[in-house]
């Protein structure tokens, strides 16, 4: 299967984090990993199962490499109902009322311009003491081995 | 891509740099050496104890040296234990991440009295740096100058209560100086108007969730412009916010003119649109920026810089962060920085297989290694009191002594 990882990054963890999912599916899949910062939603097709890494900054904001990515879908029309993509987000619950709001905005989007997300947004608190890896390359596994082939 | 490059300074902005640089040419043999014995700098010393979340990307850094093939020279001084021009001799580039560690002057009268105080310096206290002074005096009423977020973390670490220090790694010695003191009114005070104060909003709103306060926001201006409103917004949602004894008073556009007291600090008078004033203070705390300490040149290099937009020093000789640009931004402006000077770095580079790297550091005393830092996390990590994520060994030569395995 084509799978694509794209992170959206302010402090360069949720690219850590990208890496680390796409070293733990490419010895079963073609998997690339990119920026979202690089990324033209009108390229996004449903060849590629897309697994989004996203972090939030300052109050519950996108991070910036996300920015302009989200400028590009609000800004136009797409027609994404081919586009299956599953979401992890990070956050800190130190700041509890704004926690992974970045992911889910982004989240919200990509589903507004129809693309479709499998399976549930699962997230990390980097207050807690447990390693994102350890989380979010088994959530990635179920959900790739879940897809139909 | 051979070559070796050595960085000056193991904080975010070299280590950024670092993994910026073994990303894009993973065979660069990249050396990072740092005054102290332990890396990360300003994570360890300067993020606040209580905002772990954000030490997070140590997490990364930890990977330039674990996985992409840095390596560590811990406990060696650029500039007295090894000499700039021996290190640029050694090396195809010298990249300097040394930061500013000084705190900037108010430059009024008055100002060495004693009770005014540093924000880098307390703050290196209260993160027990092993360079650090005592924990000072602070007093009833201290005043704090400065509109930025060491002003703010300092109000927040001096108003929370020992619950709400529950899994920061702050010290048995700087908790028992914080329960210690008894704050009538903490006074936070700089010359811009509120709409230009450089608080990030979310700093502010976490004066709000403390459960120790009262707070006054007075004097706050009005705008429009998106970024100041939500600044304004922030001030005016924790205004009035009451939850304890702890008196914090916001205000704006106030000059400091001169430190007033005679064998102490009494006072500060201040300059506004309304006249002169004086603030009655038990103490001052300093938070307007930082200063460089001059152990490597920074002004005559930078004088001299080829092109200090790009980082560039002089041929084989770049800076980056605060050390480059000065002491604004914090850690995802490092980063951006540091790939940016990285690009050029590569760009730039001519490689001497006749340099020796790191062999100049054969025969220095105690230089630790990223295996003697490895040590003293796992040490430090595993002997953390109940309610603490870390019990950080506060002196160099405990965390010699640790690096080094040589456990009493």
């Amino acid at each position: 299967m084509k799978i694509s990882v794209l992170y959206g990054t302010e402090t360069g963890n949720a690219e850590m984090l990208a890496e680390d999912i796409q070293t733990a599916l490419e010895d079963d899949h073609d998997v690339s990993c990119r920026n979202l910062a690089d990324i033209d939603p009108a390229g996004l097709s449903g060849e590629e199962f897309l697994i989004l890494v996203c972090s939030t900054y300052g109050e519950g904001d996108l991070p910036a490499s996300a920015q302009p990515f989200a400028k590009r879908l609000d800004e136009g029309n797409f027609d994404l109902s081919a586009v299956r993509f599953a979401i992890f987000g990070l956050g800190d619950s130190e700041y509890e009322e704004t926690f992974t709001h970045g992911s889910l905005k982004l989240s919200q989007r990509l589903q507004a311009q129809g693309a479709v997300q499998i399976g549930d947004r699962l997230t990390h608190d980097a207050s807690q003491g447990e390693m994102p890896e350890d989380i979010a390359v088994p959530w990635a596994k179920a959900i790739v081995e879940g897809l139909p082939k | 891509m051979n070559g070796k490059i050595a960085i000056v300074g193991a904080g975010p902005s070299g280590c950024y740099v670092a993994q910026a640089l073994l990303k894009s040419e993973p065979a660069l043999q990249v050396d990072v050496i740092d005054a102290l014995p332990v890396p990360y700098g300003l994570v360890r010393y300067g993020v606040a104890a209580d905002h772990q979340g954000t030490k997070a990307v140590v997490r990364q850094f930890a990977r330039i040296f674990e996985r992409q093939g840095a390596r560590f020279f811990g406990n060696v001084r650029i500039g007295l234990d090894v000499s700039l021009n021996d290190l640029r001799q050694a090396y195809d580039v010298v990249v300097i991440a040394a930061g500013l560690s000084l705190d900037k002057k108010l430059g009024v009268e008055g100002e060495e009295l004693p009770g005014v105080y540093g924000s880098a310096s307390l703050a290196m206290a209260l993160h027990e740096h092993p360079d650090a002074g005592a924990l000072p005096v602070l007093g009833a009423n201290p005043i704090i100058v400065g509109n930025g977020n060491v002003a703010i973390d300092l109000v927040r670490m001096l108003c929370k209560t020992r619950d709400e220090f529950d899994g920061s790694d702050l010290g048995a010695i700087p908790t028992a100086w914080l329960e210690r003191n008894e704050f009538e009114t903490i006074t936070i005070l700089g010359r811009s108007a509120a709409s230009r104060a450089k608080f990030d909003a979310l700093m502010l709103r976490e004066l709000g969730k403390l459960g120790n306060v009262q707070i006054d926001v007075i004097g706050a201006d009005h705008s429009d412009e998106p970024d100041e409103r939500k600044r304004l917004d922030a001030l005016a949602d924790i205004n009035g916010h009451a939850s304890g004894k702890s008196r914090v008073i916001f205000r704006f556009g106030l000059t400091p003119v001169a430190v007033e007291g005679r064998e102490h600090v009494t006072g500060l008078r201040v300059s506004g649109t309304n006249g002169t004033e004086t603030i009655p203070a038990s103490s001052i705390i300093t938070a307007i920026g930082f200063a460089d300490d001059g152990a490597l040149g920074h002004d005559e290099l930078k004088a001299a810089a080829l092109d200090l937009e790009a980082g560039k020093l002089a041929d084989g000789l770049f800076c980056v962060g605060w050390f480059r640009a000065g002491p604004r931004g914090a850690i995802p402006d490092s980063r951006l920085d540091a790939q940016a000077v990285a690009h050029k770095i590569i760009d730039d580079l001519a490689v001497d297989l006749g340099r020796i790297g790191g062999e100049l550091f054969e025969g220095l005393p105690g230089v630790v290694g990223f295996d003697g830092w490895q040590n003293i996390d796992a040490h430090e990590t595993s002997t953390a009191l109940p309610n603490r994520s870390r019990k950080k060994l506060p002196t160099r030569t405990e965390l010699l002594r640790v690096a080094k395995q040589e456990l009493n």
